[in-house]
């Protein structure tokens, strides 16, 4: 006894002595040393030899430990001292055992380290916003038209010329639009994408440009006028090695010439998170004085104490006002008012906030699971607490002692769970199939790092509560009555609430997952009308060929002095050749070249009317998209003809009037009758343009989007001819992206100046429709699996405990002639009630929260098997949990039994 | 806890140890181990004090200012905490012991009615 306090002084001393020994520790060693001397001494007096002498005056002095704890707590800040000391002997209990600690602090790491990595997602997404300078208050407007729906339609300058002048809700105003330019660098033209903005843009975001100046009002008011061009500083680096003199040089931007006149910012992309480059507004080629050309949004910026609702409230009465003045342009025409944030960000703020809640989820079963470890170990540290009770530590002291514990595991966990996190965000960032804007990729910042603390504070507070009710509970007699420990019923309810509650959270998961899950194979099992596969995609801007007669001066011509010449000179290669060209590309089956490739977000829509028609007016003039295509078009895309055929030779040329159009607008006009030579034309019923005949029905495709078009507009197809720019589609009976260089070199062969861009397959355009359930499902799925995991761990551990405690009472039942099944059933049945309870609980949750990811769920049926076959499986996984330990306790020995009591 | 004064057979009165220390240390400087041997010997061996009690009741009132305390040298040449009465320490001994004489002789006197 007395050489194991000795040990536990040394040991003491020494941790002392290695985290701070103070002066004090040191004198009160010596005035106990110093007593305990003359005790032995007095003893000695007495007629005992040295050995006796020591211990009896060790016994006499009683735990010097205590003493000094006690002496200690008086001198010393008693309760940071207390920290301190609690936090070492944590720390070294844990020590002891190794393999608690290890599968603690990795349930906790996994847990903590999952939540931090999405939270911080929705850091970038929810919190942070968009990165400018009042940014809460940035809003976009964006012109609107009521027919059956609302549909967003963008804005016509005039619109916003009048919205700026009249609405009072807001500091200012900026059109903006993007283009794609093609740069002149002397060596391959690059595509580059510009912002074409009016002059308030940048005061709006509050970004000041890092080198010249921004834009000037003036240069919003003449069209093509004013070529001046602001940088990228990006591009500044990468295409002019950061030259500090650039301000005030020229770059040949198609076929302009454009003054530099200002560097942007590092980081700075623009709203739309893509620009190169900015050119004035009126460089955007949008008509500036036509009101019913709608195409671009308006940036604005509310004034301080601007509700969105108000704000939207006076742009609405501005639209009925323009509606009532220009009748003709703007008939149930409206505005919306959305915040910069919702534009950029879209729906993933939802999928986010799914995700978010899921991984919450998966952090309270692993803290169910920690908890019930330390259940267990509270209570074979019974006697431990027992004895430093009798010691003196008061009850406060030892609930202190334990959440301590369970803070300093939660703080280990914390902190391989940011690791963790920081590979985490790596792999989602860099394998995410969606997209987040430049300015908002995740990370583990200040923000995240405080959540985490967070987490890391609830984790170790409701851990350390667990078992200190326990020890609450417990009587320090009983205890030391009985080295087993007791444990009672209330023991047993709180592992079988654990259990219900993992079991439910788990339900609640599976279900989740289960419903993304069979979204997204919903999702891959729709048709887009078209097989993707082997398809290459990619753009060809074609320039025409040089002014034939005015070789320009050598000195660039000044803004405003391009004259225009009677016709334009033409373009420096024709489609035919192209197609041609590519053709002959090995591997090559078909190619085509459209207008707009499928799901890549071009398009325009007119407005149509169909002969004989009388149940449309001006206000429902029918609208279909227009796409210009090549003859192959079908073919390449394998689309089969419902009636008619593909255009033929003398029908290719500017004044065809040939039409291909898809089923629903034959269906919708013509119900039951032959399609072919049925006539339609563009504009209204009273427009003058020429009747179009129909020459071909082809099926509806899913030409603007996945699983369904925007708007359910039927398509045209007209004739392409020559023009400056095309769509084109690659079929390979390969591989699209082995025929990528040998397709770019035969266009390249084609022609000087020609610029090839976008360059994907079709396959990915399909996938990246889809990539945002994809992605959700994905990490839904990843969470599910781990807390099944998680959960069966949690119940086999409960169960395997529960059957242990009463191997007693089963050795006595089946010494009783109990039968095995008999156990097993005794033992299932305490297990299969808790599952189902759970289950039960979960079930009726999961219904509650299904709202929360109703938006992202696609076809699914409330009677859907998916969620309920998840369900089946963790039910069956918890009984199996069950019923090994059931298994084990049937085969109890008797005999064994009676031994270890 | 710690604030009992054992007699051999049990507890004795809470808070008395305080009132012997403080008396032990009235006629002059002391250590720890002497106090304890001054109140044993003192009442016939009837009062001996607990390890467990004394060093904390020292500390206690030595951060409560009524003992102050110095290390030196013991007779048998050892290193040593001597504790003495601070001004403090000796108006509260003289406050103590007035209220126990006066809570004794009522006791006593209780006992002894008839």
């Amino acid at each position: 006894m007395s050489s194991r306090r000795h040990r536990l002084v040394s040991l003491r001393a020494r941790l002392g002595r290695l985290l701070f020994r103070t002066r004090l520790d040191r004198d009160l060693d010596d005035e106990f040393a110093f007593h305990l001397a003359m005790k032995e001494a007095e003893h000695r007096r007495h007629g005992a030899d040295a050995r006796q002498a020591s211990r009896e005056a060790r016994r006499q002095f009683g735990n010097v430990a205590s003493l000094k704890e006690q002496s200690r707590a008086m001198w010393t800040f008693p309760s940071l001292e207390s920290f301190m000391q609690d936090i070492r002997y944590a720390l070294r209990t844990l020590r002891r055992s190794p393999g608690f600690t290890i599968v603690a602090v990795l349930a906790l790491a996994l847990g903590i380290g999952a939540n931090s990595a999405i939270f911080s997602l929705v850091d970038a997404v929810l919190l942070r916003g968009v990165p400018y300078q009042h940014g809460d208050r940035l809003v976009v407007l964006i012109g609107n038209v009521q027919r059956t729906a609302v549909e967003r339609r963008g804005n016509s300058f005039p619109d916003h010329a009048d919205w700026r002048a009249q609405a009072s809700s807001f500091d200012d105003m900026a059109a903006y639009t993007t283009l794609t330019l093609t740069l002149e660098t002397g060596g391959d033209p690059q595509p580059i994408t510009a912002e074409a903005v009016s002059a308030p843009y940048f005061a709006l975001l509050s970004v000041a440009p890092a080198a010249g100046r921004a834009f000037r009002p003036e240069e919003d008011e003449v069209a093509d006028r004013d070529a001046v061009v602001m940088l990228s500083d990006q591009l500044w680096r990468r295409q002019f090695g950061a030259d500090p003199a650039i301000v005030g040089r020229d770059l040949q931007l198609g076929s302009r010439r454009y003054s530099v006149v200002g560097v942007m910012p590092a980081g700075f992309t623009g709203v739309t998170d893509s620009a190169d480059v900015w050119v004035p507004f009126a460089m955007s080629g949008t008509p500036l004085a036509n009101r019913g050309n709608r195409g671009f949004f308006t940036l604005a910026r509310l004034k301080t104490g601007v509700s969105i609702g108000q704000a939207q409230t006076e742009m609405t009465a501005i639209a009925r006002r323009l509606e009532a003045v220009y009748a003709a342009t703007n008939e149930k025409r409206g505005v919306e008012v959305t915040t910069l944030s919702q534009l950029v960000y879209g729906n993933l703020g939802g999928s986010v906030l799914a995700l978010m809640a899921a991984v919450v989820f998966v952090l309270l079963i692993a803290c169910a699971n920690v908890a019930n470890l330390l259940i267990s170990r509270a209570e074979s540290r019974h006697t431990e607490m027992a004895v430093r009770t009798a010691l003196g530590a008061g009850r406060a002291r030892l609930l202190r002692q334990l959440i301590t514990e369970s803070c300093v595991l939660a703080v280990i966990g914390a902190v391989a769970g940011l690791a963790l996190a920081k590979l985490a965000l790596l792999t989602l960032v860099s394998s995410s199939p969606i997209s987040l804007p430049t300015f908002s990729q995740p990370e583990l910042n200040l923000t995240v790092v405080l959540f985490t603390i967070g987490a890391t504070g609830f984790c170790g507070l409701v851990l350390g509560l667990v078992p200190a009710f326990r020890v609450r509970a417990s009587r320090v007699a009983d205890a030391l009555r009985s080295s087993r420990g007791s444990t009672g019923g209330a023991s047993r309810s709180a592992r079988g609430a654990l259990v219900v509650a993992e079991v439910a959270l788990t339900v609640v998961l599976l279900i989740g997952a289960g419903l993304m899950i069979r979204t997204v194979r919903n999702l891959s099992a729709v048709e887009p009308g078209f097989d993707a596969s082997g398809i290459l995609t990619l753009n060809v801007t074609v320039p025409r060929l040089p002014q034939p007669p005015a070789m320009p001066a050598p000195v660039p011509a000044a803004p405003g002095a391009l004259a225009t010449p009677p016709g334009p000179p033409p373009f420096v290669t024709t489609a035919a050749d192209l197609i041609d060209r590519v053709k002959s590309v090995p591997g090559v089956t078909d190619v085509s070249l459209v207008t707009d490739v499928p799901l890549s977000g071009g398009g325009s829509a007119i407005f149509y009317g169909a002969e004989g028609d009388t149940t449309t007016g001006a206000q429902t003039a029918p609208r279909a998209y227009v796409h210009s295509i090549t003859p192959e078009f079908f073919q390449t895309l394998r689309v089969p003809f419902r009636a008619g055929r593909t255009f033929e030779l003398p029908e290719i040329s500017g004044a065809s009037t040939a039409v291909i159009v898809s089923e629903p607008l034959v269906t919708r006009f013509w119900p039951n009758q032959n399609p072919i030579g049925k006539r339609i034309k563009p504009g209204g019923p009273t427009s003058t343009a020429p009747w179009m005949t129909i020459v071909g029905v082809v099926p509806q495709l899913k030409y603007r989007g996945l699983p369904n078009n925007p708007t359910a507009d039927p398509d045209i197809f007209r004739p392409l001819v020559d023009r400056g720019g095309y769509g084109m589609i690659v079929r390979t009976g390969g591989d699209p992206a082995a025929i990528e260089a040998p397709v770019r070199s035969a266009i390249r062969q084609a022609a000087v100046g020609l610029v090839v861009s976008g360059v994907t397959p079709l396959r990915r355009l399909v996938e990246s429709q889809t990539a945002q359930p994809r992605f959700t499902s994905w990490v839904l799925g990843v969470f599910a699996a781990a807390a099944l995991t998680l959960a069966v761990i949690g119940i086999y551990g409960v169960m395997s405990y529960l059957v242990s405690q009463r191997r007693r009472e089963f050795g006595i039942r089946l010494a009783l002639g109990a039968s095995t099944r008999t156990i097993v059933a005794l033992v299932l049945k305490h297990g299969v009630k808790m599952v189902m309870i759970g289950v039960a609980i979960g079930a009726a949750a999961a219904a509650a929260l299904v709202r929360l990811i109703a938006t992202m769920l696609f076809d699914v049926q409330m009677t859907d098997p998916a969620p309920f076959i998840a369900v089946g499986i963790l039910a069956v996984v918890a009984i199996i949990a069950c019923a090994i330990p059931a298994v084990r306790a049937a085969r109890t020995n008797p005999a064994t039994i009676s031994g270890t009591e | 806890m710690g604030e009992v004064t054992k007699t051999p057979d049990g507890e004795f009165l809470p808070g008395t140890l305080d009132m012997l220390v403080l008396k032990a240390l009235s006629r002059g400087e002391m250590h720890g181990y002497g106090i304890a041997q001054f109140i044993q010997r003192a009442s016939d061996e009837v009062l001996r004090v607990e390890e467990g009690a004394l060093y904390p009741a020292l500390h206690r009132l030595e951060v409560r200012g009524w003992l102050k305390s110095a290390w030196g040298v013991s007779d048998n040449n050892r290193r040593a905490k001597y504790y003495r009465l601070s001004a403090l320490g000796r108006r509260e001994f003289e406050r103590e012991t007035e209220f126990w004489n006066r809570v004794a002789s009522a006791v006593t006197r209780v006992l002894r009615a008839v």
